[in-house]
Protein backbone atom coordinates (compact mmCIF):
# COMPACT_ATOMS: atom_id res chain seq x y z
CA UNK A 1 0.00 0.00 0.00
CA UNK A 2 1.27 3.31 -1.02
CA UNK A 3 2.30 5.99 2.02
CA UNK A 4 -0.23 8.42 0.97
CA UNK A 5 -2.90 5.34 1.13
CA UNK A 6 -1.89 4.76 4.34
CA UNK A 7 -1.99 8.32 5.95
CA UNK A 8 -5.41 8.92 4.64
CA UNK A 9 -6.68 5.35 6.38
CA UNK A 10 -5.02 6.37 9.21
CA UNK A 11 -6.44 9.89 9.18
CA UNK A 12 -10.29 8.31 8.09
CA UNK A 13 -9.60 6.17 11.23
CA UNK A 14 -8.64 9.13 13.78
CA UNK A 15 -11.61 11.10 12.03
CA UNK A 16 -13.78 8.44 13.42
CA UNK A 17 -12.54 7.91 16.88
CA UNK A 18 -12.94 11.80 17.07
CA UNK A 19 -16.75 11.70 16.10
CA UNK A 20 -17.22 8.79 18.24
CA UNK A 21 -15.32 10.35 21.20
CA UNK A 22 -17.11 13.55 20.76
CA UNK A 23 -20.63 11.61 20.86
CA UNK A 24 -19.51 10.03 24.20
CA UNK A 25 -19.02 13.69 25.27
CA UNK A 26 -22.77 14.99 24.34
CA UNK A 27 -24.32 11.86 25.28
CA UNK A 28 -22.31 12.25 29.01
CA UNK A 29 -24.03 16.02 29.22
CA UNK A 30 -26.94 15.15 27.69
CA UNK A 31 -27.39 12.75 30.73
CA UNK A 32 -26.11 15.53 33.76
CA UNK A 33 -28.52 18.44 31.86
CA UNK A 34 -31.10 15.84 32.86
CA UNK A 35 -32.61 16.42 36.92
CA UNK A 36 -35.42 14.57 38.69
CA UNK A 37 -37.07 16.33 41.29
CA UNK A 38 -40.49 15.90 43.02
CA UNK A 39 -41.57 13.36 41.00
CA UNK A 40 -40.86 15.09 37.45
CA UNK A 41 -37.80 15.33 35.31
CA UNK A 42 -36.34 18.95 33.92
CA UNK A 43 -34.22 19.14 31.58
CA UNK A 44 -31.69 22.01 32.22
CA UNK A 45 -31.73 24.29 29.30
CA UNK A 46 -31.02 27.95 28.76
CA UNK A 47 -34.75 28.47 28.53
CA UNK A 48 -35.70 26.60 31.58
CA UNK A 49 -32.77 28.72 33.94
CA UNK A 50 -34.61 32.34 32.25
CA UNK A 51 -37.81 31.07 32.98
CA UNK A 52 -37.35 30.55 36.76
CA UNK A 53 -35.45 33.46 36.55
CA UNK A 54 -38.06 35.16 35.60
CA UNK A 55 -40.66 33.50 38.33
CA UNK A 56 -38.31 34.41 40.71
CA UNK A 57 -37.72 38.23 39.53
CA UNK A 58 -41.58 38.18 39.92
CA UNK A 59 -41.08 37.10 43.56
CA UNK A 60 -43.14 34.20 42.98
CA UNK A 61 -41.99 31.64 45.94
CA UNK A 62 -43.23 28.55 44.71
CA UNK A 63 -44.84 27.33 41.04
CA UNK A 64 -46.02 24.49 39.21
CA UNK A 65 -44.09 23.82 36.22
CA UNK A 66 -44.74 21.29 33.43
CA UNK A 67 -41.53 18.67 33.17
CA UNK A 68 -40.33 16.52 29.92
CA UNK A 69 -43.00 14.30 30.64
CA UNK A 70 -45.84 17.29 30.49
CA UNK A 71 -46.68 16.47 33.99
CA UNK A 72 -47.27 19.23 36.33
CA UNK A 73 -45.14 19.53 38.95
CA UNK A 74 -45.02 21.77 42.29
CA UNK A 75 -41.40 23.70 42.88
CA UNK A 76 -42.11 24.68 46.78
CA UNK A 77 -38.93 26.75 46.57
CA UNK A 78 -37.80 28.33 43.48
CA UNK A 79 -35.12 30.10 44.68
CA UNK A 80 -32.87 26.76 45.67
CA UNK A 81 -34.52 25.29 42.21
CA UNK A 82 -32.76 27.83 40.23
CA UNK A 83 -29.42 27.52 42.39
CA UNK A 84 -29.88 23.78 41.50
CA UNK A 85 -30.16 24.35 38.41
CA UNK A 86 -27.50 27.13 37.50
CA UNK A 87 -24.98 24.93 39.58
CA UNK A 88 -26.03 21.75 37.70
CA UNK A 89 -25.72 23.27 34.16
CA UNK A 90 -22.21 24.65 34.80
CA UNK A 91 -21.21 21.08 36.42
CA UNK A 92 -22.14 19.68 33.27
CA UNK A 93 -20.83 22.06 30.93
CA UNK A 94 -17.15 22.48 32.65
CA UNK A 95 -16.95 18.77 32.59
CA UNK A 96 -17.75 19.00 28.83
CA UNK A 97 -15.78 22.16 28.53
CA UNK A 98 -12.55 19.91 30.19
CA UNK A 99 -12.80 16.74 28.06
CA UNK A 100 -13.41 18.98 24.69
CA UNK A 101 -10.57 21.26 25.36
CA UNK A 102 -8.12 17.97 25.63
CA UNK A 103 -10.03 16.12 23.13
CA UNK A 104 -9.56 19.38 20.69
CA UNK A 105 -5.44 19.23 20.74
CA UNK A 106 -5.42 15.11 20.20
CA UNK A 107 -4.20 14.49 17.02
CA UNK A 108 -3.79 10.76 17.12
CA UNK A 109 -6.48 7.71 17.86
CA UNK A 110 -4.44 7.46 21.16
CA UNK A 111 -3.84 10.75 22.56
CA UNK A 112 -8.16 10.62 21.65
CA UNK A 113 -8.66 7.52 23.97
CA UNK A 114 -5.95 8.76 26.47
CA UNK A 115 -4.23 5.43 26.01
CA UNK A 116 -0.05 4.46 25.45
CA UNK A 117 0.62 3.92 22.01
CA UNK A 118 2.54 0.56 22.26
CA UNK B 1 -40.91 2.89 50.81
CA UNK B 2 -38.46 0.27 49.95
CA UNK B 3 -36.64 0.45 46.66
CA UNK B 4 -33.69 -1.96 45.07
CA UNK B 5 -32.88 -3.40 42.04
CA UNK B 6 -33.65 -6.78 40.61
CA UNK B 7 -31.59 -8.99 38.06
CA UNK B 8 -31.91 -11.96 36.70
CA UNK B 9 -29.75 -14.37 36.23
CA UNK B 10 -29.46 -18.08 34.14
CA UNK B 11 -25.96 -19.41 33.12
CA UNK B 12 -26.15 -21.66 30.23
CA UNK B 13 -22.91 -23.56 28.77
CA UNK B 14 -20.46 -20.41 28.76
CA UNK B 15 -21.86 -17.55 29.73
CA UNK B 16 -22.13 -17.09 33.52
CA UNK B 17 -24.70 -14.50 34.00
CA UNK B 18 -24.38 -14.99 37.42
CA UNK B 19 -21.13 -13.65 37.75
CA UNK B 20 -21.95 -10.71 35.83
CA UNK B 21 -25.19 -9.95 37.68
CA UNK B 22 -22.70 -10.18 41.14
CA UNK B 23 -20.26 -7.89 39.23
CA UNK B 24 -23.03 -5.38 38.47
CA UNK B 25 -24.44 -5.64 41.54
CA UNK B 26 -21.10 -4.17 42.80
CA UNK B 27 -20.93 -1.85 40.85
CA UNK B 28 -24.96 -0.23 41.64
CA UNK B 29 -23.68 -0.41 45.27
CA UNK B 30 -20.42 1.97 44.49
CA UNK B 31 -22.59 3.87 41.68
CA UNK B 32 -25.85 4.33 43.25
CA UNK B 33 -25.31 3.90 46.95
CA UNK B 34 -28.37 1.01 47.04
CA UNK B 35 -27.40 -1.83 49.10
CA UNK B 36 -30.49 -3.69 47.93
CA UNK B 37 -30.19 -5.53 45.10
CA UNK B 38 -32.03 -9.26 44.24
CA UNK B 39 -30.85 -11.76 41.65
CA UNK B 40 -33.38 -14.31 40.74
CA UNK B 41 -31.43 -17.47 39.59
CA UNK B 42 -31.60 -21.16 39.78
CA UNK B 43 -29.36 -23.62 42.11
CA UNK B 44 -27.27 -24.94 38.88
CA UNK B 45 -26.19 -21.32 38.48
CA UNK B 46 -26.03 -21.01 42.11
CA UNK B 47 -23.57 -24.08 42.37
CA UNK B 48 -21.88 -23.43 39.10
CA UNK B 49 -20.79 -19.85 40.06
CA UNK B 50 -19.98 -20.27 43.52
CA UNK B 51 -17.36 -22.91 42.33
CA UNK B 52 -15.67 -20.98 40.04
CA UNK B 53 -15.85 -17.70 42.17
CA UNK B 54 -16.54 -18.58 45.75
CA UNK B 55 -19.81 -18.51 47.64
CA UNK B 56 -18.78 -15.36 49.83
CA UNK B 57 -17.96 -13.61 46.24
CA UNK B 58 -21.83 -14.60 45.03
CA UNK B 59 -23.51 -13.98 48.29
CA UNK B 60 -21.86 -10.75 49.90
CA UNK B 61 -22.71 -8.97 46.22
CA UNK B 62 -26.81 -9.37 46.77
CA UNK B 63 -28.56 -8.48 49.78
CA UNK B 64 -31.28 -11.18 48.45
CA UNK B 65 -30.80 -14.33 46.29
CA UNK B 66 -34.40 -15.73 44.79
CA UNK B 67 -34.38 -20.09 43.42
CA UNK B 68 -36.26 -20.81 40.69
CA UNK B 69 -37.08 -23.48 38.88
CA UNK B 70 -35.74 -23.80 35.07
CA UNK B 71 -38.03 -25.00 32.17
CA UNK B 72 -36.31 -27.37 30.93
CA UNK B 73 -38.48 -27.48 27.46
CA UNK B 74 -37.99 -23.90 27.16
CA UNK B 75 -34.40 -24.06 27.74
CA UNK B 76 -33.74 -26.26 24.73
CA UNK B 77 -36.23 -24.04 22.49
CA UNK B 78 -35.23 -20.96 22.84
CA UNK B 79 -31.76 -20.92 21.33
CA UNK B 80 -29.90 -17.82 20.28
CA UNK B 81 -26.61 -17.02 18.24
CA UNK B 82 -24.16 -15.40 20.82
CA UNK B 83 -21.20 -13.76 19.12
CA UNK B 84 -17.96 -12.61 20.58
CA UNK B 85 -17.24 -10.13 17.94
CA UNK B 86 -17.43 -11.28 14.90
CA UNK B 87 -14.89 -13.90 14.37
CA UNK B 88 -16.60 -16.32 16.70
CA UNK B 89 -20.67 -16.97 16.78
CA UNK B 90 -22.26 -19.91 19.09
CA UNK B 91 -25.95 -21.19 19.34
CA UNK B 92 -26.61 -21.54 22.99
CA UNK B 93 -29.37 -21.89 25.36
CA UNK B 94 -31.60 -18.07 26.04
CA UNK B 95 -33.74 -18.33 29.22
CA UNK B 96 -35.37 -15.51 30.01
CA UNK B 97 -39.19 -16.78 30.42
CA UNK B 98 -39.24 -15.83 34.09
CA UNK B 99 -38.59 -12.11 33.30
CA UNK B 100 -42.81 -10.97 33.42
CA UNK B 101 -42.73 -12.88 36.89
CA UNK B 102 -40.69 -9.77 38.25
CA UNK B 103 -43.46 -8.32 39.58
CA UNK B 104 -44.14 -11.33 42.25
CA UNK B 105 -40.63 -11.67 42.67
CA UNK B 106 -39.56 -8.17 43.67
CA UNK B 107 -39.85 -7.94 47.74
CA UNK B 108 -39.38 -3.57 46.88
CA UNK B 109 -42.03 -1.02 46.44
CA UNK B 110 -39.71 0.61 43.60
CA UNK B 111 -38.11 -1.60 41.33
CA UNK B 112 -35.38 -1.17 38.61
CA UNK B 113 -34.85 -4.93 36.95
CA UNK B 114 -32.17 -4.55 34.56
CA UNK B 115 -30.15 -6.77 32.56
CA UNK B 116 -27.06 -8.67 34.28
CA UNK B 117 -25.02 -7.17 31.12
CA UNK B 118 -26.09 -3.46 31.53
CA UNK B 119 -23.95 -2.18 33.81
CA UNK B 120 -23.77 0.63 35.89
CA UNK B 121 -21.26 3.26 35.70
CA UNK B 122 -22.74 6.36 37.01
CA UNK B 123 -26.00 7.06 39.44
CA UNK B 124 -27.90 8.07 36.79
CA UNK B 125 -30.92 5.75 37.65
CA UNK B 126 -31.48 7.09 40.95
CA UNK B 127 -33.38 9.34 39.16
CA UNK B 128 -36.31 7.04 39.04
CA UNK B 129 -37.09 6.96 42.82
CA UNK B 130 -39.95 8.49 43.60
CA UNK B 131 -40.94 9.28 40.16
CA UNK B 132 -44.84 10.42 39.35
CA UNK B 133 -44.64 8.17 36.88
CA UNK B 134 -45.54 4.28 38.13
CA UNK B 135 -43.83 2.50 35.30
CA UNK B 136 -41.17 3.67 32.92
CA UNK B 137 -38.89 1.90 30.36
CA UNK B 138 -37.14 3.09 27.03
CA UNK B 139 -37.84 2.80 23.29
CA UNK B 140 -35.04 5.31 22.53
CA UNK B 141 -31.95 3.73 22.62
CA UNK B 142 -28.17 5.14 21.21
CA UNK B 143 -25.46 3.20 19.64
CA UNK B 144 -22.54 4.16 21.13
CA UNK B 145 -21.17 3.60 17.56
CA UNK B 146 -23.06 6.30 15.99
CA UNK B 147 -22.99 5.52 12.43
CA UNK B 148 -24.42 2.50 12.92
CA UNK B 149 -28.22 2.14 12.85
CA UNK B 150 -30.27 -0.91 13.04
CA UNK B 151 -33.96 0.23 12.03
CA UNK B 152 -35.03 -3.54 13.05
CA UNK B 153 -34.19 -2.35 16.39
CA UNK B 154 -36.61 0.26 16.49
CA UNK B 155 -39.80 -1.72 15.51
CA UNK B 156 -41.06 -5.31 15.82
CA UNK B 157 -41.87 -4.98 12.00
CA UNK B 158 -41.22 -2.19 9.93
CA UNK B 159 -45.20 -1.12 9.48
CA UNK B 160 -45.41 -2.54 13.29
CA UNK B 161 -45.40 -1.34 16.58
CA UNK B 162 -42.37 0.84 18.46
CA UNK B 163 -40.18 -1.23 20.29
CA UNK B 164 -39.28 -1.21 23.88
CA UNK B 165 -35.98 -2.75 25.48
CA UNK B 166 -36.79 -4.54 28.38
CA UNK B 167 -33.05 -3.67 29.72
CA UNK B 168 -34.12 -1.29 32.10
CA UNK B 169 -37.83 -0.77 33.54
CA UNK B 170 -38.17 0.92 36.38
CA UNK B 171 -41.79 -0.08 38.34
CA UNK B 172 -43.50 0.45 41.12
CA UNK B 173 -45.88 -2.13 43.59
CA UNK B 174 -49.17 -1.09 41.91
CA UNK B 175 -52.51 -2.12 40.10
CA UNK B 176 -50.97 -0.66 36.66
CA UNK B 177 -47.21 -2.01 36.84
CA UNK B 178 -49.31 -5.53 38.05
CA UNK B 179 -51.30 -5.24 35.22
CA UNK B 180 -48.51 -4.82 32.98
CA UNK B 181 -47.00 -8.17 33.81
CA UNK B 182 -49.83 -10.07 33.76
CA UNK B 183 -50.30 -9.12 30.00
CA UNK B 184 -46.64 -9.79 29.50
CA UNK B 185 -47.20 -13.47 30.83
CA UNK B 186 -50.66 -13.40 28.77
CA UNK B 187 -48.48 -12.66 25.35
CA UNK B 188 -45.46 -15.12 26.42
CA UNK B 189 -48.33 -17.80 26.86
CA UNK B 190 -49.64 -16.78 23.19
CA UNK B 191 -46.68 -16.28 21.51
CA UNK B 192 -47.67 -17.40 17.82
CA UNK B 193 -51.38 -15.36 18.22
CA UNK B 194 -49.26 -12.01 19.34
CA UNK B 195 -46.66 -13.17 16.32
CA UNK B 196 -49.27 -13.33 14.11
CA UNK B 197 -50.63 -9.96 15.38
CA UNK B 198 -47.55 -7.69 15.72
CA UNK B 199 -45.39 -10.01 13.25
CA UNK B 200 -42.23 -9.92 14.66
CA UNK B 201 -39.61 -12.00 13.22
CA UNK B 202 -37.50 -14.98 13.83
CA UNK B 203 -38.94 -17.92 16.29
CA UNK B 204 -36.97 -16.66 19.44
CA UNK B 205 -38.35 -15.51 22.54
CA UNK B 206 -37.49 -12.02 23.36
CA UNK B 207 -38.94 -9.93 26.65
CA UNK B 208 -38.32 -6.83 23.96
CA UNK B 209 -40.97 -7.99 22.02
CA UNK B 210 -43.33 -9.41 24.95
CA UNK B 211 -42.92 -6.41 26.46
CA UNK B 212 -43.56 -3.80 23.29
CA UNK B 213 -46.98 -5.85 22.99
CA UNK B 214 -48.07 -4.94 26.26
CA UNK B 215 -47.03 -1.38 26.49
CA UNK B 216 -48.76 -1.28 23.21
CA UNK B 217 -52.00 -2.93 24.78
CA UNK B 218 -51.63 -0.77 28.21
CA UNK B 219 -50.81 2.44 26.75
CA UNK B 220 -54.16 2.65 25.11
CA UNK B 221 -53.21 0.76 21.47
CA UNK B 222 -51.11 4.43 20.76
CA UNK B 223 -47.62 4.50 19.95
CA UNK B 224 -45.30 5.16 22.49
CA UNK B 225 -47.72 5.02 25.65
CA UNK B 226 -45.67 4.15 28.06
CA UNK B 227 -43.19 7.16 29.38
CA UNK B 228 -39.34 6.31 29.25
CA UNK B 229 -36.97 6.12 31.77
CA UNK B 230 -35.46 9.92 33.34
CA UNK B 231 -32.78 9.25 31.02
CA UNK B 232 -31.30 10.54 27.01
CA UNK B 233 -31.32 7.02 26.17
CA UNK B 234 -30.03 3.95 26.90
CA UNK B 235 -26.58 3.23 25.22
CA UNK B 236 -25.52 0.06 24.01
CA UNK B 237 -22.71 -1.84 22.29
CA UNK B 238 -23.40 -4.77 20.08
CA UNK B 239 -22.10 -8.66 20.68
CA UNK B 240 -19.47 -7.65 17.72
CA UNK B 241 -17.78 -4.94 19.86
CA UNK B 242 -14.98 -6.12 22.43
CA UNK B 243 -13.31 -4.74 25.38
CA UNK B 244 -10.00 -3.29 25.40
CA UNK B 245 -9.05 -2.43 28.99
CA UNK B 246 -10.70 -1.18 32.00
CA UNK B 247 -8.50 2.23 32.41
CA UNK B 248 -9.83 3.49 35.72
CA UNK B 249 -12.93 3.64 37.78
CA UNK B 250 -16.44 3.38 35.72
CA UNK B 251 -14.27 3.56 32.82
CA UNK B 252 -14.41 0.95 30.13
CA UNK B 253 -12.37 0.91 26.26
CA UNK B 254 -14.22 -0.72 23.62
CA UNK B 255 -13.67 -1.78 20.41
CA UNK B 256 -16.15 -0.77 18.08
CA UNK B 257 -17.17 -2.24 14.90
CA UNK B 258 -16.84 -0.61 11.72
CA UNK B 259 -20.07 -1.04 10.44
CA UNK B 260 -18.58 -1.34 6.77
CA UNK B 261 -15.76 -3.12 7.30
CA UNK B 262 -16.80 -6.40 9.55
CA UNK B 263 -13.85 -6.90 11.74
CA UNK B 264 -12.12 -3.85 11.82
CA UNK B 265 -12.67 -1.69 15.00
CA UNK B 266 -12.00 1.80 16.20
CA UNK B 267 -11.40 2.19 20.07
CA UNK B 268 -13.69 4.67 22.05
CA UNK B 269 -13.22 5.80 25.92
CA UNK B 270 -16.60 5.22 27.49
CA UNK B 271 -17.21 6.76 31.06
CA UNK B 272 -19.57 7.74 33.43
CA UNK B 273 -22.38 6.30 31.71
CA UNK B 274 -24.54 3.09 32.35
CA UNK B 275 -24.00 0.87 29.26
CA UNK B 276 -25.36 -2.34 27.62
CA UNK B 277 -22.89 -4.76 26.54
CA UNK B 278 -23.77 -7.28 24.75
CA UNK B 279 -20.61 -9.32 24.32
CA UNK B 280 -20.62 -10.94 27.50
CA UNK B 281 -17.91 -12.91 26.74
CA UNK B 282 -15.91 -9.83 27.00
CA UNK B 283 -17.47 -8.81 29.97
CA UNK B 284 -16.34 -12.28 31.91
CA UNK B 285 -12.71 -11.55 30.35
CA UNK B 286 -12.55 -7.79 31.73
CA UNK B 287 -14.76 -8.57 35.50
CA UNK B 288 -11.61 -9.15 37.28
CA UNK B 289 -9.83 -5.94 36.43
CA UNK B 290 -13.63 -3.97 36.63
CA UNK B 291 -13.51 -5.75 40.17
CA UNK B 292 -10.27 -4.24 40.79
CA UNK B 293 -12.13 -0.51 40.96
CA UNK B 294 -14.83 -1.18 42.76
CA UNK B 295 -14.12 -0.33 46.44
Amino acid sequence: MSNKLTKALEFANYRSSLNIQHNNMKARVQTLLSYSTNGGTFIISHELISFVKLLVDREMPDAVLLDVYNNPIQIENLDTFLEELISRYFEATNEYFADYSKLKKSRKVHKLIDIDDD
Amino acid sequence: MTKGFLIFAHNNEEIDYLKLAAVNARLIKQNCSISDVTVVTNHHSYDYTCATMGEEFVTDSFSNIVFVEKDKTFKRSNVRTYKDTSHTAKSLPFYNLDRCDAYDLSPYDETILIDADYLILSDVLNSCWNHDNEFMMNWSYQDIMVERDDPTLRRLHPSGITMYWATVVYFKKCNFSEQFFKTVKHVRDNRQYYQDVYKWPGNLYRNDYSFSVAAHMLGGFQERGIPQLPLPALYKTFDTDDIHSIPCKNEIIFYLEKPKALGDFVLTRWKNLDVHVMNKWAINRISSELMNYIE
